[in-house]
């Protein structure tokens, strides 16, 4: 048989959001794939050049609606870094719970997503059940459900309350059972075994090669987690990345479970530490903030799906130009060699063990509609787009 | 008497156990199948009757031809596909109610049970989408997997019974039992095997560029195949005779399915080929042997 495309998005019941992967398929089997981009463009860093420090925190959080909080974290982190903030060691500690409580949210998402990719509707609405919990609970910290905006430069918005902090106790001891259970069944469930065991195979080699982050590194073997570098609290508590030898899909999801209950970990001795600090939450940092120009800094941040990146620089009252690098795109280098060899069938269940977000990997690409060829975009007319700072 | 023999066949081909009963207890077996399946996964789930309201909906809906089907073997695949259903139906004695009854009518049964899972796959091609293509390749590697055990099973039960559908009860043959219902879980494109039209790798498979009233009919055939072969694993396997028997052991039968909806993730094509033929196969030939020693 004649190996024949097929498309594999824009629009496809396996993605929540628009991406394309063209895939060559020789019978069952992929033989090449092809990713295309750019249908989800928010053209959001351009827009921080138009925009004073103190709005591009809220910008930011719009990045991702998974992991929002730790997109401000970075953006907030790397300005304090400019400004030589030292920001109080409370609002440390609450930026580190509400950041695990909303890595617990993605993990248990991503998981569940891959539990309806293999067909197994149970798991998926178990997961999709307990993972209410967690939104709960972030909603009884920062009063939303998603977006929750607790970072502003200098500090947090809201302080918890002891009688929070018991609440959000008994919440995760629930979960802890949960995660236990679900533990169980990724790791003896015959059926579930089946479909994820030996798929999506990632050498240590070939992660060295391409460099993907967070648990999808971890689990082909490779030590890299950002908080272990200490950043914001995390310097106060005892950490130690998990890391898996398995290199396929079935690995992730087991160090995405564990990374579950090692988050439940992380906030109760944040909790319990955060008992005898002051109830300082946020410095006093004037509205119109001015940074002297050209100052430049790079924020990492390890994000539920990987490191989280942000390169700033100023231009005085706001950036002169924002750079952020998603861990999904990180990954993305990888996708191909994961998917050649397998099965039609396996390429939903290798890109939910990814737990990849499309819509801040987006980038684009300019094309000429009459020659149809790509253009390369100089740095003297990205400068002049969209009206920023530097275009008026 | 002709004219009574003449009214009791139109009824039994119109309303009991023919096409009112498939229409109504197939659309049935599929609302009470998604309803329980629901409640086992903590969710509320659609109303029983919700898949009468699809049908209605679907109906009324235009039809459309997308470029590249052909729109006559589009149309005529789901009738093929309903009309052989209902024609096994006429060898099913259920409750009674029986339309043809002759030694050797499990053959035709097997004969008209493939013909509708093989127009299920023709409509796949039909349709001239990637995602059909791939999706009626599946349906047929998969009526390659299962049929084997499935025709073996029924032989068991069939050299019995003088190869005709009669109640009989093959709890004394529980391999062949297995057999028979991971057939009917096969036919019936149920999980763990809904293989063919898995929504997250290839859309809805075969009936992807299928809307409006050919996809009704296609949800009406698939309601026919419910109710068609629940009746016949009430009846041939499990030994329903009457009207109360039935209903409990097709009960039971639904139970089993639906608990197989829910615990297991789906199969790739080629694990299911492989536990159909290495697993499935040989278990069932035991009681096919067992069978055949026993007799000849």
């Amino acid at each position: 048989m004649h190996d024949y495309f097929l498309p594999f998005g824009p629009q496809h019941p396996a993605l929540a959001e628009p991406m394309h992967i063209k895939l060559r398929v020789d019978g069952e089997t992929i033989v090449g794939s092809e990713l295309v981009l750019g249908y989800n463009h928010k053209g959001i860093e351009k827009s921080f050049e138009a925009r004073p420090w103190v709005k591009g925190v809220y910008l930011s959080e719009r990045v991702c609606g998974i992991c929002g909080h730790y997109h401000t974290s970075c953006y907030c982190q790397g300005i304090e870094s400019l400004m030589g903030l030292e920001i109080p060691e409370r609002a440390e500690y609450i930026r580190l719970i509400i950041a695990e409580v909303e890595r617990l949210h993605s993990h248990l998402f991503g998981l569940g997503i891959v539990a309806w990719e293999i067909g197994l509707d149970t798991l998926f609405h178990y997961i999709f059940r307990d993972r209410e919990l967690v939104m709960d609970t972030q909603e009884l910290l920062t009063g939303n459900r998603v977006h929750f905006v607790m970072n502003v430069i200098g500090g947090v918005r809201r302080d918890f309350s002891l009688g929070q902090a018991r609440e959000v106790e008994r919440a995760l001891k629930k979960l802890e059972d949960r995660v236990d259970y679900y533990l169980g069944i990724f790791r003896n469930d015959a059926s579930v075994k089946n479909r994820l065991r030996h798929i999506g195979y990632l050498s240590k080699p070939k992660a060295k090669q391409f460099t993907p982050v967070g648990p999808n590194v971890r689990a082909s073997g490779i030590d890299y987690d950002v908080r272990e570098t200490g950043y914001s609290a995390y310097k106060h508590l005892e950490f130690k990345p998990i890391i898996g030898q398995g290199g396929d899909a079935l690995e992730r999801c087991l160090i995405r479970l564990k990374e579950c209950k090692q988050s439940i970990g992380l906030i109760r001795a944040s909790l319990a530490n955060m008992d005898r600090l002051p109830k300082e939450t946020s410095l006093k940092i004037p509205a119109a903030i001015n940074i002297r120009q050209g100052l430049e800094t790079v924020s990492r941040v390890e994000a539920p799906r990987g490191e989280l990146l942000y390169y700033i620089r100023s231009a005085g009252d706001r950036p002169y130009r924002v750079k952020i690098r998603t861990p999904t795109y990180q990954t993305f280098h990888a996708l191909e060699e994961m998917l050649k060899g397998y099965a039609i069938a396996d390429v939903p269940v290798i890109l939910a063990s990814l737990d990849p977000c499309f819509s801040c990997t987006d980038r684009m690409t300019l094309i000429d509609d009459k020659t149809r060829k790509e253009r390369i975009v100089t740095k003297h007319e990205i400068l002049h787009m969209g009206g920023g700072s530097h275009g008026r | 008497m002709a004219a009574d023999m003449l009214l009791i066949l139109i009824f039994q081909l119109l309303v009991f156990p023919g096409f009112a009963a498939a229409f109504f207890a197939g659309f049935l077996y599929m609302g009470l199948s998604r309803k329980i399946a629901a409640h086992m996964q903590h969710r509320i789930g659609p109303p029983v009757r919700q898949p009468f309201y699809d049908f209605i909906k679907l109906m009324s809906k235009e039809n459309i031809t997308t470029k590249g089907t052909i729109g006559v073997l589009a149309t005529l695949c789901p009738v093929v596909s309903f009309a052989s259903m209902m024609t096994v139906l006429m060898f099913i004695p259920i409750a009674g109610f029986q339309l043809i009854s002759f030694p050797g009518s499990v053959f035709v049964v097997i004969y008209f049970l493939i013909m509708s899972s093989a127009f299920f796959a023709i409509a796949g091609f039909a349709a001239g989408n990637p995602f059909a293509t791939v999706g009626s390749i599946r349906e047929i590697t998969q009526l390659f997997s299962y049929e084997f055990p499935f025709i073996v099973s029924l032989i068991t039960i069939g050299l019995l019974t003088g190869f005709q559908i009669v109640p009989y009860s093959a709890i004394g043959f529980p391999f062949a039992l297995f057999a028979f219902f991971m057939g009917v879980l096969g036919k019936l494109m149920l999980p763990p095997f809904h293989i063919p039209e898995a929504e997250q790798e290839i859309v809805a498979g075969p009936l992807t560029e299928y809307s409006g009233p050919r996809l009704a009919l296609f949800e009406l055939a698939r309601a026919a195949g419910y109710w068609t072969l629940v009746s016949l694993g009430a009846v041939f396997f499990l030994g329903a005779s009457d009207i109360i028997t039935f209903i409990v052991y097709s009960a039971v039968m639904l139970l089993a399915l639906i608990i197989f909806r829910t615990v297991f993730a789906r199969i790739r094509i080629d694990q299911a080929f492989r536990l159909y033929w290495f697993v499935v196969a040989p278990l069932a030939l035991i009681d096919l042997i067992r069978v055949m020693v026993g007799m000849y």
